[in-house]
């Protein structure tokens, strides 16, 4: 320091005024200017350190300072009190050392010169903090307009939590900050910032529902934190999760966060709530796509199930048609050749959509393997059932007729598992039924089926069907029965097969005028030659 | 996520790289303020913050580093940001730092710039 001695309380006009002049003029001079004045102070003074300090928004910062030793930052309290070596200025403070030399300024003007450029600095201070103020709340509607931005250009759900939370953090000033996603009645922690969080919180918890509407937060909910600040996160009134932040910084350490606060952090919440909204429904539109993806391929396996052709039956015609109600059905149908002739199947499985088609999977499979293993018979059927109630659901079970055809005796074969009859439509008109002998496969432990032979006499047309041909029902819930099912073969007995089956297609649906199929539609044809 | 800041540096011939990892808070700030003006002490006048691992700044912060370029300004010297998420940059932009203190998106072309 070099120090200008003209003794204490003097300044006159030997004191360099042109230079301070020149120094006061330059506008980044100021601390220049004020270190001059506080160098000619500690010479009129025999000061060595002086330093001059400002009190700005709550502490008191050092501006200017010439000499060593003394502290760049001052804690309010310790100036309450008058203590040697400090001199109390408008709007700051001089501070010097030795701390023994006399505080009275006397008549020397140096204070107030310091005072006056002291002021000017406060008022400069001032003017940059409230463009920092203004600035930063640009700063934050960029940040509200990019995460908006985010949300909706990502469904990328983790990214856009990371982005929430992070903002929310560094523009609520906060040092820590927690994400909570509501999920089954509890608040999931999703992610953290700044230290450790409780993982899961009650969403009906008194304490946290308290904190949300501004109590005292939960022990467990940022542990360590002082001050909390915590918003839900609603989509329409419906909460959806939580935004926390903990402990708002300033330059003298952490405090609580401000009523303006609450308000911001509730839009990050707002954006949050959009983000969760859509990913949920994009979730919910992947599945639903996964789902018909599944549909479309388990409908193509049951495509491949079915028979394509019916096999070659000398002196017969064969035929079969099904039609689900949705994408896949419960109902089988299949038509091929066993050791003594060819198998007629029509099945039923109860319920619909996937879970039927794979019943309706496991019944072909199960059938092909067992008939080659046991044969045709009442044996067949009750091991398909132990099978199907061992391989099934509580409540899953399949109703079934199997036929087989032999072209040598002209006979009929049949054992019906609790299906509905089979007609057999005799060259005189009379209709003898196939009924059932037992249970449906599946249903009970046990089961017991009978079988059941008929003669085949030239001309005899046999109709085995599902239910949703015989109870496809009218605008006024009258069943198509099975009354108008028997008349129609009457009517076309003579027709081709696939005449019958037209007829049965289209009388079908006129009787249901326009009504949406409720159930699978099955039908599969025999008929003897006629002589 | 890093819940302090770390600070390194690179001392290099005529300039200093602080590298940062963390969040730019008022702790934070005050450990890069602390660095930079031992680095001052030490002669550098030319101070490259690079803020690669840094993904989170608060106003404290930024009052800090403003700080920091302001001490910088005073004593002749030059200090420039590097490696900025956009979300920083952005933010920099707006509160008036990089029109003080250039920003750069690589070191190496920040380096090469500030010692020209």
């Amino acid at each position: 320091m070099s120090a200008e001695r003209s003794g204490p309380g003097s300044f006159g006009p030997s004191q360099p005024w042109g230079e301070l002049l020149a120094l006061a003029e330059d506008e980044t001079g100021e601390r220049a200017l004020l270190e001059r004045l506080l160098s000619l102070w500690c010479a009129n003074h025999g000061a060595s350190a002086a330093a001059l300090y400002l009190d700005r928004r709550g502490a008191v910062e050092q501006v200017a300072a010439v000499g060593r030793g003394l502290p760049v930052l001052l804690a309010e309290e310790s100036l309450r009190q008058a203590e040697p070596g400090r001199v109390r200025l408008p709007g700051g403070w001089l501070l010097f050392s030795p701390p023994g030399l006399a505080g009275s300024m006397g008549n020397d003007p140096l204070p107030l010169l310091l005072a006056s450029v002291l002021k000017s600095a406060r008022l400069r201070h001032e003017l940059k903090d409230q463009q920092f103020q203004v600035n930063y709340r640009v700063v934050e509607l960029e940040a509200l307009y990019d995460v908006g931005l985010a949300v909706s250009a990502t469904l990328d759900l983790d990214r856009v939590s990371e982005e929430i939370l992070l903002r929310a953090v560094s523009l609520l000033d906060a040092r820590r900050g927690a994400l909570y996603i509501l999920e089954d009645g509890r608040h999931r922690l999703d992610r953290t910032f700044g230290g450790e969080a409780g993982r899961w919180l009650g969403a009906e918890e008194p304490a946290l529902a308290a904190f949300l509407a501004g109590a005292e937060a939960p022990a467990e909910l940022l542990p360590g934190a002082r001050y909390l600040l915590g918003v839900p996160i609603l989509f329409e009134n419906n909460p959806r999760g939580m935004l926390v932040v903990g402990d708002k910084e300033s330059r003298r350490g952490v405090g609580p966060f401000l009523p303006g606060d609450r308000r911001t952090l509730g839009l990050f919440a707002n954006q949050a709530a959009i983000a969760l909204e859509n990913a949920r429904l994009h979730l919910r539109a992947l599945e639903q796509e996964r789902l018909e993806r599944e549909m479309q391929v388990a409908a193509e396996i049951q495509r491949r199930i079915l028979p394509k052709q019916a096999p070659p039956l000398p002196g017969f015609q064969l035929t079969g048609w099904n039609r689900p109600a949705r994408e896949v059905g419960g109902d089988y149908f299949d038509l091929f050749t066993t050791r003594d002739g060819v198998a007629l199947v029509v099945g039923d499985v109860t319920g619909k959509g996937i879970p039927a088609a794979l019943m309706v999977s496991t019944l072909h499979s199960a059938l092909h393997l067992l008939l080659d293993q046991i044969g045709f018979g009442p044996a067949l059927l009750e091991r398909l059932s132990r099978h199907i109630l061992e391989s099934s659901t509580a409540n899953k079970f399949i109703t079934m007729i199997i036929a087989e055809v032999n072209p040598r005796t002209s006979g009929l074969r049949y054992v019906n598992a609790g299906h509905n009859p089979g007609f057999l439509l005799r060259g005189d008109g009379r209709v003898d039924e196939l009924p059932s002998s037992g249970v449906p496969l599946g249903l009970l432990p046990g089961s017991r089926y009978e079988m059941r032979e008929v003669p085949l006499e030239p001309g005899d047309l046999v109709c085995l069907y599902s239910d949703g041909i015989t109870e496809a029902e009218s605008m006024v819930d009258e069943e198509f029965g099975n009354d108008r099912l028997i008349d129609l073969l009457r009517r076309h007995r003579d027709e081709p097969l696939a005449g019958i089956l037209d007829a049965i297609r289209t009388e079908v649906g006129e009787h249901a005028q326009g009504r949406p199929q409720g159930d699978d539609q099955t039908v599969v044809l025999l008929r003897r030659d006629p002589e | 996520m890093t819940e302090s800041l770390n600070v390194t540096v690179d001392r290099r011939d005529g300039l200093a790289v602080i590298y940062t990892e963390g969040y730019i808070n008022n702790q934070g700030g005050e450990e890069i303020a602390r660095v930079a003006y031992k680095l001052i002490d030490e002669g550098f006048k030319v101070l490259l913050l690079n803020l690669g691992g840094t993904k989170i700044v608060n106003s404290i912060g930024i009052s800090i580093l403003i700080e920091i370029i302001e001490k910088m300004i005073e004593i002749g010297g030059r200090l420039g940001f590097c490696c900025l998420t956009p979300t920083i940059e952005k933010t920099f932009h707006i509160m008036g730092l990089a029109q003080y203190a250039p920003i750069f998106s690589d070191e190496t072309s920040a380096v090469a710039e500030l010692k020209a």
